[in-house]
């Protein structure tokens, strides 16, 4: 009971409270580039959701099992070349990052295969948009946000198991998706306004954003009381 | 090749007119995230030049063995690799501030200015060339950092670099140091830039 | 195009040389060649600054030990004394309604004297974690200092739970009851003021004290 409360909690934060654009300010660049119309934001949110998915998939078990100190699998395979008390001490974090980069751009090349063969309108409405997805700081930043949870945590009890981490992955997408959408419509709607021209184009965007990131603080907190309310200590 | 900029060019070109924040949009994430403090902002652009710079330097000195459908690979491997040495460096000498920073120095790989530039300039230039293209790049990113930077502190928290500018009787514009005062400084100062170049390009 | 085919058809022998250079994994080599590179540069980081890294780590934490165990001016004349306290870290779990807790806890000794307890506890504050580190005296009858290690609370208001001025409060504070955050004037022994406008940030810290205390009280003092 307490894990699905646990879950609710991690969705909830990571789609409205910490909304991955409006609070830690990654994914920026789509949000002010790409954001103009309703229906390419939508498309957008989607593929990004998809993306983060299954990079983060793919990030909890090479973190896990090959990255984290003491990973099983790199313990194994060392175990061949250094005795076992040297490999149980193995730590191949330093590679992590390197390792996701190649990861998330894995997923893009995946997702981009599976897009051109079954939504071929869609793939041509994208455009460049889709391989540009591997430069999109949210899939980056929820892998790291991920090994933070497995590999800086003092107890390895607390390290987030995969059902956490996909939640993470799969909320802050759709935070994400959420985000990207309000601004499409109220950019769409900006169009017909008399905007002075300095302020024409992204930094007119940037401050609607950041009245909408103002509009969001009102979720601090929330987390907190429900939190209280259905994990009574 | 007598049209291409000569390296000062690039260094100058790379400051103001070709301000990578300012003028290309590129890598707004660390602007936005970054920018509460003087001090993370001035890291954090130390921290993108060092890559920035070692990367150029690499991936010109392999220039002319990239093969064109595998040089995103190289670019993103070497990227990649500098970040992580920054990082380490950071986490060993300046603890706090990296934990401060903490996930936007990875992010720095996904700068789209490290890409571009390596894209762009290094992988067809000399490295004395892309050398200076990196420095013009980092010291313009800089500015652009430091500029939002000082607005968000000064105004919300009366502090510059830590040291107390306004009097204490300033009410601090708290929403300054939170996100949407990211937003909002960086869309006014944006705006503020367009009408400066407008006004110019009109004389 | 026309005059390769040809040449191919005719020379068997170099159409294989063309299938191995079309190879993905040999057109790759520069990438091989890069990684392997990189990948023993990354070594020797590791292993030059890793060391390092650790250190900062724990002394994150240490240096702050003596001070919140003995108070800063007591500190002061131990050191002009040159003398230093011995730090045990260890680790005690507490069993609660069926969940095991485990707590980081500093015992700080002086010749073979137990001196007082540090404990590094963390919980839920109004915008994120609050990690802090608690003083307590020998007998755990009293908080001896308390110093915030990690908070995302709103700055200038719960920012403020950092500052020497509220945190002072609750050195020499009995643990006998629990702390209680008031927002009017702290008058018994077991309130504190709480800070204006951040009533939530205050509370959530003397909620984790509480916690903490009542947790490891039985176990310090009998193990």
């Amino acid at each position: 009971m307490s894990y699905l409360a646990d879950i609710f909690l991690i969705a909830l934060s990571a789609a409205l409270i910490n909304n991955f654009v409006l609070y830690y300010f990654v994914g920026i660049c789509p949000f002010v580039g790409v954001s103009k119309r309703v229906e390419m934001a939508v498309g957008m949110g989607c593929a990004v959701t998809f993306v983060m998915t299954i990079a983060a998939f793919l990030c909890w078990i090479i973190t896990t099992f090959i990255l984290m100190p003491g990973a099983p699998l790199s313990k194994w395979i060392a175990g061949f070349f250094v005795p076992a008390n040297v490999a149980a001490g193995i730590d191949l974090t330093i590679l992590s990052y390197i390792v996701y980069i190649f990861a998330i751009a894995s997923s893009v090349q995946f997702v981009e295969m599976y897009v051109r063969k079954f939504f071929p309108a869609l793939y041509r409405s994208f455009g460049v948009f889709l391989p540009l997805i591997t430069t999109n700081c949210a899939i980056l930043f929820a892998c790291l946000t991920i090994m933070s949870k497995i590999v800086g945590v003092d107890n390895p009890a607390d390290a987030w198991d995969l059902g956490r981490s996909l939640t993470l992955a799969i909320f802050g997408g759709v935070g994400f998706t959420i985000a990207i959408v309000i601004m499409g419509g109220i950019r769409e709607d900006l169009e017909l306004c008399d905007i002075p021209k300095p302020f024409q184009g992204v930094a007119i965007t940037l401050i609607v954003g950041g009245i909408l990131a103002m509009a969001f603080m009102g979720f601090t907190g929330v987390d907190v009381g429900l939190r209280n309310a259905i994990m009574p200590l | 090749m007598a049209d291409q900029p000569t390296a000062t060019e690039r260094f100058i070109q790379g400051i103001l007119p070709e301000n990578p924040v300012y003028r290309q949009m590129l890598g707004l994430c660390p602007v936005l995230a970054i920018t509460n403090n003087m001090k993370a902002a001035i890291t954090m652009a130390a921290s993108v030049t060092f890559v920035l710079f070692c990367a150029n330097v690499v991936t010109s000195l392999i220039r002319n063995l990239l093969k064109p459908h595998l040089r995103i690979v190289v670019f993103t491997l070497t990227i990649a690799t500098f970040v992580t040495i920054a990082d380490r460096l950071l986490a060993a000498y300046l603890y706090q501030m990296s934990k401060t920073l903490g996930p936007y120095i990875p992010l720095i790989i996904v700068n789209c200015i490290i890409i571009c530039r390596c894209e762009v300039c290094a992988s067809k230039q000399s490295i004395f060339i892309a050398g200076s293209d990196a420095l013009g790049q980092s010291l313009g990113f800089a500015l652009a950092l430091s500029s939002i930077a000082a607005v968000r502190e000064i105004l919300g928290t009366g502090m510059f670099f830590e040291l107390r500018v306004l009097p204490a009787a300033w009410p601090d514009w708290v929403i300054m140091a939170l996100p949407p005062g990211a937003f909002l400084t960086f869309g006014v100062m944006l705006a503020a830039v367009n009408w400066i170049s407008s006004k110019k390009e009109k004389n | 195009m026309m005059m390769e085919s040809k040449d191919r058809e005719s020379t068997g022998s170099s159409s294989i040389l063309e299938r191995i250079k079309k190879n993905s994994l040999v057109q790759g080599w520069l990438v091989l060649i890069l990684a392997l590179f990189f990948g023993s540069a990354l070594a020797s980081v590791q292993l030059s600054l890793g060391p390092k890294i650790e250190m900062n780590k724990l002394n994150e934490t240490l240096d702050k030990v003596p001070e919140l165990v003995l108070g800063a001016s007591q500190l002061d004349e131990m050191e002009a004394k040159n003398q230093k306290l011995d730090i045990e870290p260890m680790t005690v779990n507490v069993d609660k309604n069926n969940k095991k807790v485990s707590y980081n806890v500093y015992k700080t000794t002086y010749n073979g004297k137990i001196i007082g307890w540090v404990v590094k506890t963390k919980g839920q504050g109004y915008a994120g974690n609050i990690e802090l580190l608690v003083g307590l005296d020998s007998g755990i009858e009293s908080i001896t200092g308390l110093f915030i290690l990690d908070q995302k609370e709103t700055p200038g208001l719960g920012n403020k739970i950092v500052t020497e001025k509220w945190r002072k409060q609750f050195i020499n504070k009995p643990t006998k009851n629990q702390l209680i955050v008031v927002k009017d004037g702290a008058d018994a022994l077991n309130e504190i003021d709480a800070i204006t406008g951040a009533t939530i940030s205050s509370r959530s810290v003397s909620n984790i004290l509480n916690i903490a205390i009542t947790d490891l009280k039985g176990q310090l003092i009998s193990g």
